[in-house]
């Protein structure tokens, strides 16, 4: 294995705190995989028995909506890993990934991976902080996200002052988290903004009465002599209500 | 001090007049104050269902008493003493109110409608029931328009409320109504705005028509979709307190309490 592979093994968000000796006993135990554009590496609902670090080209993770059409739910590239959470919780593959163009990848399989864990307390461990690490990071981003959503129902948007946006798009898991925020934080901004231009567009509405039809309307009703009588009886009426 | 005659008018149906009328007689009930609602809109009678009386359970009515057929103590139906169903209307429990309803039957409808309102008879009810059930407050719903039997509530009252949507046809209406109130020296006159866009601003509507009429606008109340699926079932502003057209509605209050 080349010191290329290495570094792309320790790319990925699962090997990352893997130390060299550790990577070389990953590679050591994987196999290089080549596929062409088309080809599915993985369909939904198959058991999962092997996982993937992409080396080279791109791939889409795909599933099938209710009318059996394909939805693309991700892109990914170099340096990241497809299918390693399925080794570990043993379920079926959740979504198909197929080659978007000449891909190149190293497979590690169930086995490979479990005698790995058996033998090598240190990538066991390196794995395990990579999962601590990423579960530390996501854990920081939600107490942030559910105090920014909660301010925001308030109408409180005063913690956008105090925060700077992050916007990096890289691929890897701790920036996903990032990425939440960040678009947490410019969808917080729009809402503010919605809000803003929906208090200063407020329409003015534009009345016109025309006087003439008001005056005449108005001459019709009180020349009438039920009119004299009922305005002399009003008040009178008043005048006996405000005596008792 | 003797009680005063609250009439709630409007130019033309479709203001939420009957509604209006209803949730503010009880929200000037809720203040302790005793009150009585007069359905003189005995072409088109309604505001009794707000308040949970049935056909069925209806007994005397307006009409029965202008023919001389009962006394104004027998068409007065307590809501506060009878159950009834609903969230906001069961609030009134125990709370004096008084509701004299008219006719919901045709023939009686047009029976009055061929013979006419005896005005003085009408008038003499409206006083009756003022003394015998010792009211602070009487309101009369009125039939939109300016027909005679909405003539003689408006010459009657103390306090008059003109209930409009925000559009010209309405407005031009109510000008004139304006200016016939004046005419009758009605003491206390105030502008209703309801069914207004949410999309419009709604100080500027109160400033302009304020300043069109020289009168005070007590509050514009949005068009709202929460009300129209209440649909009469129950009084929206006691079973919703909080939702901003209730909030807008207890507004008036006050101005009915301190006007003189």
């Amino acid at each position: 294995m080349t010191g290329d592979i290495l570094n792309k093994i320790r790319e990925t968000e699962f090997f990352k705190e893997l130390s060299d000796d550790a990577s070389a006993a990953v590679a050591a135990k994987a196999s290089i995989r080549k596929f062409a554009v088309g080809d599915a590496l993985m369909r939904k609902g198959d058991p999962a028995d092997s996982f993937f670090v992409i080396l080279d080209g791109h791939l889409k993770i795909v599933t099938t909506d209710a009318k059996g059409d394909e939805i693309i739910i991700n892109k990914v590239g170099p340096g990241e890993s497809i299918g390693e959470l399925a080794l570990v919780d043993e379920r079926p593959r959740s979504a198909g990934v197929v080659a978007l163009d000449a891909v190149e990848a190293l497979e590690l399989t169930k086995e490979a991976f479990f005698d790995l864990l058996n033998h090598r307390l240190d990538v066991s461990l390196g794995i395990l902080r990579g999962f601590s690490n990423r579960l530390r990071f996501s854990t920081t981003y939600i107490e942030k996200v559910i105090d920014w959503s909660q301010k925001t129902a308030e109408g409180d948007y005063s913690f956008m002052e105090q925060t700077q946006p992050i916007n990096n798009r890289t691929g890897n898991d701790d920036d996903k988290a990032a990425q939440l925020l960040s678009a947490f934080y410019s969808m917080v901004r729009k809402v503010k903004a919605r809000e803003e231009t929906l208090k200063q567009e407020l329409e003015r509405l534009t009345f016109e009465i025309d006087q003439e039809r008001r005056k005449k309307e108005f001459d019709e009703i009180t020349g009438s002599e039920f009119y004299a009588k009922l305005k002399e009886q009003a008040k009178s009426l008043r005048q006996k209500r405000a005596d008792q | 001090m003797a009680g005063k005659i609250v009439s709630i008018h409007s130019f033309r149906g479709g203001t939420g007049k009957s509604n209006t009328t209803a949730n503010l007689a009880s929200q000037v009930a809720m203040t302790g104050k005793r009150v009585g609602v007069v359905d003189t809109d005995i072409q088109s009678p309604g505001i009794h269902v707000l308040f949970g009386l049935d056909e069925h359970k209806m007994g005397k009515t307006l009409n029965d008493y202008l023919h001389g057929k009962a006394s104004i103590r027998e068409v007065g139906y307590s809501v506060g003493d009878n159950k009834v169903e609903g969230e906001g209307r069961s609030q009134l429990a125990g709370k004096n109110l008084f509701l004299f309803p008219s006719s919901i039957k045709g023939k009686e409808i047009s029976q009055i409608l061929h013979e006419g309102v005896d005005f003085n008879k009408l008038n003499e009810g409206l006083q009756t029931a003022i003394t015998e059930f010792n009211l602070d407050y009487l309101f009369i719903d009125t039939h939109p328009g300016l027909n005679e039997e909405t003539l003689l509530s408006i010459a009657t009252s103390d306090i008059l409320i003109i209930i409009l949507r925000p559009d010209n046809q309405d407005l031009q209406g109510t000008a004139v109504t304006v200016d016939v109130a004046r005419s009758l020296d009605v003491p206390n006159l105030f502008l209703m705005v309801n069914k207004a866009l949410p999309k419009y601003d709604f100080a500027e509507i109160k400033k302009d028509i304020e300043e069109q009429f020289q009168a005070i606008v007590t509050s514009v109340l949005p068009l709202s979709f929460d009300m129209a699926e209440n649909a009469s079932r129950d009084l929206f502003s006691l079973r919703y307190p909080d939702h901003e057209w209730s909030k807008a509605l207890k507004n008036i209050v006050p101005h009915i309490l301190n006007a003189k």
